[in-house]
């Protein structure tokens, strides 16, 4: 699969968007993709600290990181996973570069403009006769990906490695 | 005997605290074990083990099973026609850019599910898509699920089968429980926005998180269209504005869910698959109602009466003020499945409370709805909790640090406000 397809099943398996039609979801995946693309080259400050931990392995979860607050929180222990799973798959990715993602993940979401993205996205939010630009849940992590992905240079997707996790492929 | 008594109730506690028995079977044993400890015969036209606890005390709370049976029809009309869906999804649609405004909204639309039907199954309406989305939009997990369990908890005072509960329990009036628990919602209203508000003012946190054993949200029902989204409105608004009884109240909800989302054709077979399904959600409260019914009417036996009132009046406080800090104090007892659960032993003590003269009636329904506020929200073993923790993948232990500061508050606010007006 690649990067648009697996960033369409991440939109369908957000709640929202269930029914949604595959069209739909394809077009606004692909403006997502963009949007992070167009981050990436972006030459932005970061003003970010980043601290690592253990403790992302968690039941039902693994927390590969989070950021709040100015501070993005790197979890060690959900690295090694994700880097055990990668090799058993036979993906040469290294502890460097899932920690460069990581971090560059949180990064971009410090750095997206959520209502430009939902701008770019066009949906529109009706309810009755009310209608306003709706959001899309979902699209910033697809944007964050992508991000990812470009500024890390990780040797697969963060998309790709997300399902794989989530054994979704 | 009373001592014996309330080293039974203990046990009884204990039971249900290690999971030994359910809370439903450790009551019924209970209320057999009160019985015999007060020297009940075992026939008899009145105050008997036969007829007094097991026939008469099984059928106490009937109306409470009805309205239960009612809120439960409700609940899953709401979730089968889309109508819970949709509320949640037009909340993320429409604020989906201010994590504050979805988690808002979200809490709004528990309240209004926690005004229909309890437990898990509103817990469900608004958090099978809720939790998920808040999280999306930047809610920590344990935030998320707290927000919804806020909400149902101060929809709890709008809920009918809770007045109904009430009444039948203690033997108030409708309009008394009315009154108390219309009092206690702004408080319980206030201090979920302040839950609220506290959660998203720490910024948004966003995560590079897989989850591994997420439920999948539900099928998509498709939209409900927007007036019917006043459903669960009607049977509030009918019993608060127009005085209307509980039933018909919540059958005018049932038939405006029916009417505002199902073609003609479809009407019956949906109302009767409905129904059916109902039957299911409130089969787990409906049986916990028989057991509460049956301790009822062993509490309220002459011999069990004459052990237990003076004890429950001699570490009673009389003052309000000292009335405050001590049901305060024992807040946590509320807890776990713990005396002061007033959908368990603390049913049965309440019923003490009231039948041996030691508080005004509606003081008693003052302070077992405050504790319900705490219970509804804060207690890990409750189904609602339960499930909202899980779902966000935390531990229900983490969901009750976080609310159970809010919560004490309500539940505070709640004596406070029953000493004042009814001490």
């Amino acid at each position: 699969m690649n990067d648009l397809e697996l960033a369409v099943e991440l939109l369908r398996d957000t709640p929202t968007h269930e029914n949604r039609t595959g069209e739909q979801l394809r077009s606004w995946a692909q403006t997502a993709l963009e949007y992070g693309d167009e981050l990436a080259d972006t030459d932005m400050p970061v003003d970010i600290q980043v601290v690592e931990r253990e403790g992302g392995v968690r039941k039902g979860e693994l927390l590969l990181a989070e950021h709040q607050r100015g501070t993005v929180i790197v979890y060690t222990d959900a690295l090694r996973r994700t880097e055990e799973v990668a090799r058993e798959r036979g993906w040469a990715v290294t502890r460097e570069s899932l920690r460069r993602a990581a971090v560059a993940h949180e990064v971009a979401h410090h750095q997206l403009d959520v209502r430009e993205l939902n701008r770019r996205l066009g949906h529109t939010a009706r309810l009755g006769p009310f209608r306003l630009r709706g959001h899309v849940a979902g699209a910033d992590e697809i944007a964050a990906h992508r991000f990812a992905h470009r500024r890390s240079g990780l040797a697969v997707s963060p998309l790709l490695l997300t399902a794989a996790l989530a054994g979704r492929n | 005997m009373g001592i014996a008594i309330l080293i039974l109730m203990a046990v009884g506690v204990l039971l249900m605290l290690t999971r030994i028995l359910p809370t439903a079977f450790a009551l019924a044993g209970l209320a057999l074990g009160i019985a015999l400890i007060s020297g009940a015969p075992l026939t008899g036209a009145k105050d008997s083990i036969l007829t007094g606890v097991l026939q008469n005390g099984a059928v106490t709370l009937a109306a409470t099973m009805i309205a239960v049976l009612l809120g439960s029809w409700l609940g899953t009309l709401l979730d089968q026609t889309g109508i819970g869906g949709t509320l949640v999804r037009k909340i993320v649609e429409f604020g989906g850019e201010r994590p504050a405004v979805v988690a808002l909204g979200v809490f709004a639309v528990s309240i209004l599910c926690g005004s229909i039907t309890g437990s898990a199954p509103a817990a469900m309406l608004a958090g099978v898509v809720g939790i998920p989305a808040m999280i999306a939009v930047g809610l920590r997990p344990v935030a998320a699920a707290g927000t919804v369990l806020m909400g149902i908890s101060a929809g709890s005072p709008l809920e009918l089968p809770v007045w109904q509960f009430m009444s039948d329990a203690l033997g108030a009036p409708v309009s008394e429980v009315r009154t108390v628990m219309i009092r206690l919602f702004p408080i319980a209203f206030v201090v979920g926005i302040a839950y609220v508000l506290v959660q998203t003012r720490r910024g948004a946190r966003h995560a590079w998180a897989v989850q591994l054993d997420r439920p999948k949200a539900r099928v998509r029902r498709g939209d409900a269209p927007w007036y019917a989204l006043a459903t669960p409105l009607v049977p509030i608004v009918l019993a608060l504005g127009f005085t209307v009884p509980i039933v018909p109240s919540l059958l005018a909800g049932v038939v405006y869910a029916l009417v505002t989302t199902t073609r003609w054709g479809d009407l019956n077979e949906r109302a009767l698959r409905s129904l059916y399904k109902g039957f299911e959600v409130a089969a787990p409260p409906i049986a916990l109602f028989v057991a509460i019914g049956m301790l009822l009417a062993a509490v309220k036996l002459p011999g069990a009466k004459t052990a237990l009132t003076p004890i429950v009046a001699a570490i009673s406080p009389s003052s309000p003020i000292f009335f405050v800090i001590v049901f305060a104090a024992l807040v946590p007892l509320c807890l776990f499945r713990g005396p002061l659960n007033v959908f368990g032993l603390g049913a049965g003590v309440a019923g003490v409370l009231v039948t041996g003269g030691i508080y005004p009636m509606t003081a008693v329904v003052g302070l077992m709805a405050s504790y319900n506020q705490v219970f509804g929200v804060s207690d890990p073993t409750s189904t609602q909790t339960v499930w909202a923790a899980q779902y966000a993948g935390v531990r229900p232990e983490r969901s009750m640090l976080s609310t159970l500061p809010f919560t004490w508050v309500v539940g505070l606010g709640g004596m406070v406000l029953t000493a004042v007006l009814y001490l």
